[in-house]
């Protein structure tokens, strides 16, 4: 199939992916080097194609309220800076080495993510358990039955 | 005060590192800064994270464009892919449970790691 073919389903795929908050391009990158495009590309068309949505996406969330002003500069300033540093230092750093790192940066990513959702459904698992036991303990519910009636009586 | 600052610049730094060198991302980090630093509910701080990451995002891209001689065709069929994908993700969020979420994307992102490993 024609890469630019390919260009368009696997920006859907890492859209989706970003469109649900999962960090712009974590899944475009890897998708797209799988065709025979340098990595260096790739990673200006990863940055280039969220562009548009990241713009729409702030506008939208701007009407609705969800963005905190104060934040802002504070975060941007040292953002910017060393971003543009990496940026030039990538266009003469190696490919292999550019791909290398990506791959480092998802692996640390994916098992970060896959961490903590793991601890929250055992932290859910948990709290189910402790109310299970605590409904299925009769001096428990009879505790409760008399306080409620009490309430009603006063 | 001066350890939130000093996280702060830290993981902004980093996010930007990222952003610049590697092309992308680098919004997880940011989200991670807003909700314990600034400890701003989940929403805000996607939403504030992208508008963070936005200015960065546009001065990369300039330097790559600059730099670099970008396939133009191939670039555009990405963007209009993303496009697409972002709505039905943002879309999708509101349906699907958020920690499920997490853990399919961890685990891919972990296989793309790997891909990427394999592919070197």
């Amino acid at each position: 199939m024609n890469t630019n073919l390919w260009a368009l389903l696997f920006g859907i795929v890492g859209g989706v992916a970003g469109g649900m908050g999962m960090g712009g391009g974590t899944l475009l990158v890897p998708l797209l080097s799988m065709l025979d495009i340098e990595q260096k590309i790739i990673q200006a068309i990863n940055l280039l194609s969220f562009l548009p949505m990241s713009i729409i996406a702030v506008i939208i969330h701007k009407k609705h309220g969800l963005i905190q002003g104060k934040v802002l500069l504070p975060c941007i300033i040292p953002t910017m800076i060393v971003g543009t540093m990496g940026a030039l230092l990538a266009s003469s750093a190696r490919n292999n080495v550019l791909r290398f790192c990506f791959a480092v940066y998802l692996l640390a990513v994916g098992v970060w993510q896959t961490v903590l959702s793991v601890i929250a459904y055992k932290k859910a698992h948990l709290r189910k358990q402790r109310a299970m036991r605590v409904i299925a303990c009769p001096t428990y519910t009879q505790l409760k039955a008399k306080k409620r009636i009490r309430r009603l009586a006063v | 005060m001066n350890k939130k600052i000093v996280v702060t610049i830290l993981l902004s730094a980093v996010s930007g590192w990222i952003n610049g060198f590697l092309g992308g991302g680098g919004g997880v980090l940011t989200v991670m800064l807003l909700l314990t630093v600034f400890a701003l509910p989940q929403k805000k701080a996607q939403a504030t994270a992208i508008a963070i990451i936005l200015p960065v995002t546009a001065v990369s891209s300039l330097v790559y464009m600059l730099k670099n001689s970008l396939p133009y065709a191939t670039l555009g069929l990405a963007a209009l892919g993303v496009a697409i994908g972002g709505t039905f993700g943002a879309l999708l969020l509101n349906k699907l449970n958020g920690n499920a979420v997490k853990l399919i994307f961890g685990l891919f992102l972990i296989a793309g790691g790997v891909k990427m490993l394999l592919a070197l």
